[in-house]
Order: structure tokens, then C-alpha cells, then sequence
């Protein structure tokens, strides 16, 4: 008996495989050493490595003694957890109890540079197409701006589920790296005169209770009446908000932040390194879509930054917006609000972005789920 | 370049910009509207009403 057969896993080693080992480790270490995300890409890291040894068990295989094929429990998990989009709805529950809204109530108009900040999700679709993707596969691509994981892993599984696992990489690194991204494209935006601009005295408005507890239902209302294909989405974060502000669901509302958060992460991450086998992860595609996330990233801020630049030209000297504000439109909260406000206390330290900053990013929280609504909605319609 | 499915991206971007800029300004009506019809006020401390309730009852008895 030769080693091959005392371990098949080692003859069937190629380098495919090797390279998405290295892949898995590189996850791990960014999770680790650098802080990158770590609830998704350490799960991933060790999914990636756990698909890529030969007949791992982990995946569905044909026994070759019998012919049959034994589900693998990864498999299992993806037609029950993200082929159903069960998952990554239940982490909208957990993302709805965690948000606030009220500063959004302080300063409502904010919430359209949710909807600015979303330009780079458009853009990039076009882009992709241009490429030779088809609309389908270009949208799933182009929802990596929406800076927000579960809705990129709804839309990838509903459109293009072969490319759902280089998505879900791209989309939750560079969430990430938003400190990285954002700060360079803003300067290249905007004047330092433009950076100094102060935006009043943050508003210390209460908001009243009932207000808080109707606005998820009506938003719920008035989003399916519209859109009914966003409602899964919309649906659920707002189901989870309503669950945090009822004032008798205090017990429920932590544990959809915390536990029911932590463990469906866990297995989302897992499960969607299911798709990371050497076989569909190494190609040039991969490449592609992992540029195409950062260009989508890119156009994002530059969206939400133009935007506000825009509306200056309409607001009087002493009411103009801060046009960094704009960045914020996009959902990776609070990192998002936090680099700005940093870097508008990096140009003057008096002064203190981070209350438009959050309302802004709050508005990104919504726009970025109402942009996935419409990719649902119209993409069906056209392709 | 411009392909039929280039040409579909290109609708679907200006649609959905515009669908974004749309839900936003309706949840920006929705905000002013539920914090007019729904505006904070300070609630009254537990004691606060029994203090008003017990002069209201004294006087009742005089």
C-alpha cells in the first residue's frame, strides 16, 4: 500500500490548494495582528483552510466505494443558512436592535448623503458590465459599495453565487480599511478651507419615545408599499430596531446584539468559506472583483463628498456643511464617522464633527439596505 | 463599449440613484412629520403626579 493511498489528501495537494491555505492564514493574521473585521474573516481564514485540504469532509464528496455523495456539513449550512438568506437576515435583526436613530431625528437632512454615498454601487455595476460580466454578476459585484456585508451576501447569493465568496472577502476587508480608503480620496476632494468649516453647535433635541417606536413601522409600511422585493431587508433591520425601542423587549434586544449577533457570524463566516475552494477562488476574476470592490469604495466617498460640495452652493456663508461629512454617507458604522470626525480634528482640533458625522452614517445604514431593495427589484426586471 | 447590457447597467444606475434619492427624501418627510405630530415632552416623575393628584383631592375635600 503506497502513501498515496494511506493519504489521498496529500496526492490530491496541488498548489490551487496551497495558495488558499496561504489565503486562509492571511485572513487569520489580518484578523489577529490587525483587528480587521475579526468576527467574519478569522471564521473565513479557517473555512478557507478547512475547504482546501483534499476530501475534506467538511464539503460534500462522492465516496468512491459506494458512489454516493456525503453531504458535507459546510454544504449544509449554505443551502439552509445562505441560499435561503436566512443568515444574513437574522444579522439584520442584530444590526436594527444596535442602531440608534435619534441622531439621525437631530439632523434629518443628513440622511440623503445615505443616498449620495451610494453612487460607488452604481458605478462599479456599470463598470463590471463594461468588463463582460452580466448585469447579474455586475450587480453582485457593485453591491460590494454597499459597505455592508449582509446586504452584499443577500444579493451575491440571490444573483451570482459562484462568485459569492470573493464578494464577501472584498466587501468585509475593505470595511475594514475604511481609515485606509476614505481619508486619502477626501483630501483629493475637497480644499483644507473646505476641511475647516464647522457645522454649529451639535443638537441636543430629545426625542420622544413614540416617535422612536413608530418610525421603524412606517418605514416598514411605506417600503414595502413601494418596493415589496426590499422588504426582507428593510423588513428585518427595521423588526430589530422596533425590538430595541418597544422598551419591554430589553432582555430580547441584547440578545439580538450580542448573541444572536455573535453567533450567526460565526456561522456565516464559515459557511461562505465554503465558496473559497481553489477551483472557484483562483481566478482572474477573483482579482477583478476584489479591485472593483476598492474602485466601488472609492466612488462612494467621492458620491457623498461631491454631494455636500454641491449643496454648499446653495446654503449661505455660516451654513455650509463640512463637504467630509458627506463620506460618511456610506454604512460602515461608526468607523466611518469616527475617521472623519478624526480628521476634522487633525486640521483644527475645536473642532467636533462626530454628531453630523454619526447622523450622516446612520442615513449610510438605511441607503446602503435601500439600495440593495432596488438592485433586488429592478435587476429581475432587466436582465 | 456600449454594449445592450452596458447600455442596462447604465439605466438601472440612473433608476436607482434616483430610487435612492426618492426613499430618502420620503423617509426625510416622515421624520419632520412623526417628530411634529409626536414631539418630545418631559414625562412627569411618579411622585410629581401623586403630589398633584393629592392637592387636587384636598381641595375636592374642602
Amino acid at each position: 500500500m503506497g502513501l498515496e493511498q494511506l493519504l489521498p489528501a496529500i496526492a490530491g495537494m496541488t498548489w490551487q490548494h496551497l495558495v488558499m491555505i496561504g489565503v486562509g492564514a492571511l485572513l487569520i493574521y489580518l484578523a489577529i495582528a490587525k483587528n480587521y473585521e475579526p468576527t467574519l474573516l478569522l471564521p473565513m481564514g479557517f473555512g478557507a483552510i478547512l475547504v482546501n485540504i483534499p476530501l475534506s469532509s467538511a464539503l460534500t464528496q462522492i465516496d468512491p466505494a459506494t458512489g454516493e455523495a456525503v453531504e458535507g456539513v459546510l454544504n449544509v449550512f449554505f443551502q439552509a443558512g445562505i441560499a435561503t438568506e436566512i443568515f444574513p437576515l437574522l444579522i439584520f435583526i442584530a444590526i436594527g436592535a444596535m442602531i440608534d436613530f435619534s441622531p439621525l431625528f437631530r439632523n434629518p437632512s443628513l440622511l440623503l448623503f445615505g443616498a449620495a454615498a451610494q453612487f460607488g454601487i452604481f458605478l462599479t455595476m456599470v463598470f463590471a458590465a463594461m468588463l463582460g460580466y452580466d448585469l447579474r454578476e455586475a450587480a453582485s459585484i457593485g453591491i460590494i459599495g454597499a459597505a455592508d456585508g449582509p446586504t452584499s451576501i443577500v444579493v451575491a447569493s440571490r444573483f451570482a453565487p459562484s462568485l459569492l465568496g470573493p464578494i464577501s472577502v472584498a466587501a468585509y476587508s475593505y470595511m475594514a480599511l475604511v481609515p485606509i480608503i476614505q481619508p486619502p480620496v477626501i483630501r483629493l476632494l475637497t480644499s483644507k478651507r473646505e476641511r475647516l468649516i464647522r457645522m454649529g453647535n451639535p443638537s441636543n433635541k430629545q426625542i420622544s419615545k413614540k416617535t422612536l417606536i413608530l418610525f421603524p413601522i412606517v418605514v416598514t409600511i411605506v417600503a414595502g408599499i413601494i418596493a415589496p422585493s426590499s422588504l426582507s431587508l428593510i423588513g428585518f433591520l427595521m423588526f430589530g430596531n422596533l425590538v430595541r425601542e418597544c422598551g419591554v423587549l430589553n432582555k430580547l434586544s441584547l440578545s439580538a446584539q450580542n448573541e444572536l449577533a455573535s453567533l450567526v457570524t460565526l456561522l456565516l463566516g464559515i459557511t461562505i468559506a465554503s465558496t473559497m475552494t481553489a477551483e472557484r477562488f483562483i481566478r482572474l476574476d477573483t482579482l477583478f472583483i476584489i479591485a472593483l470592490g476598492l474602485f466601488a469604495f472609492v466612488f462612494d466617498t467621492f458620491g457623498g463628498v461631491i454631494f455636500a460640495k454641491f449643496l454648499n452652493l446653495f446654503r449661505k456663508e455660516g451654513n455650509k456643511l463640512n463637504p467630509m461629512i458627506g463620506a460618511c454617507g456610506i454604512s460602515a458604522f461608526p468607523m466611518s464617522a469616527r475617521v472623519i470626525h478624526q480628521m476634522g480634528q487633525k486640521e483644527d482640533p475645536f473642532n467636533y464633527l462626530l454628531m453630523p458625522a454619526i447622523s450622516a452614517n446612520v442615513g449610510g445604514q438605511i441607503g446602503s439596505v435601500v439600495a440593495g431593495g432596488i438592485i433586488l427589484t429592478l435587476i429581475p426586471l432587466f436582465a | 463599449m456600449m454594449t445592450p447590457i452596458v447600455e442596462k447597467a447604465l439605466l438601472i444606475a440612473a433608476i436607482g440613484m434616483t430610487g435612492i434619492f426618492l426613499f430618502m427624501a420620503i423617509f426625510y418627510l416622515l421624520i419632520l412629520l412623526l417628530d411634529r405630530l409626536m414631539p418630545f415632552r418631559e414625562e412627569k416623575r411618579a411622585e410629581e403626579y401623586i403630589e398633584e393628584y393629592g392637592k387636587e383631592e384636598e381641595e375636592e375635600d374642602l
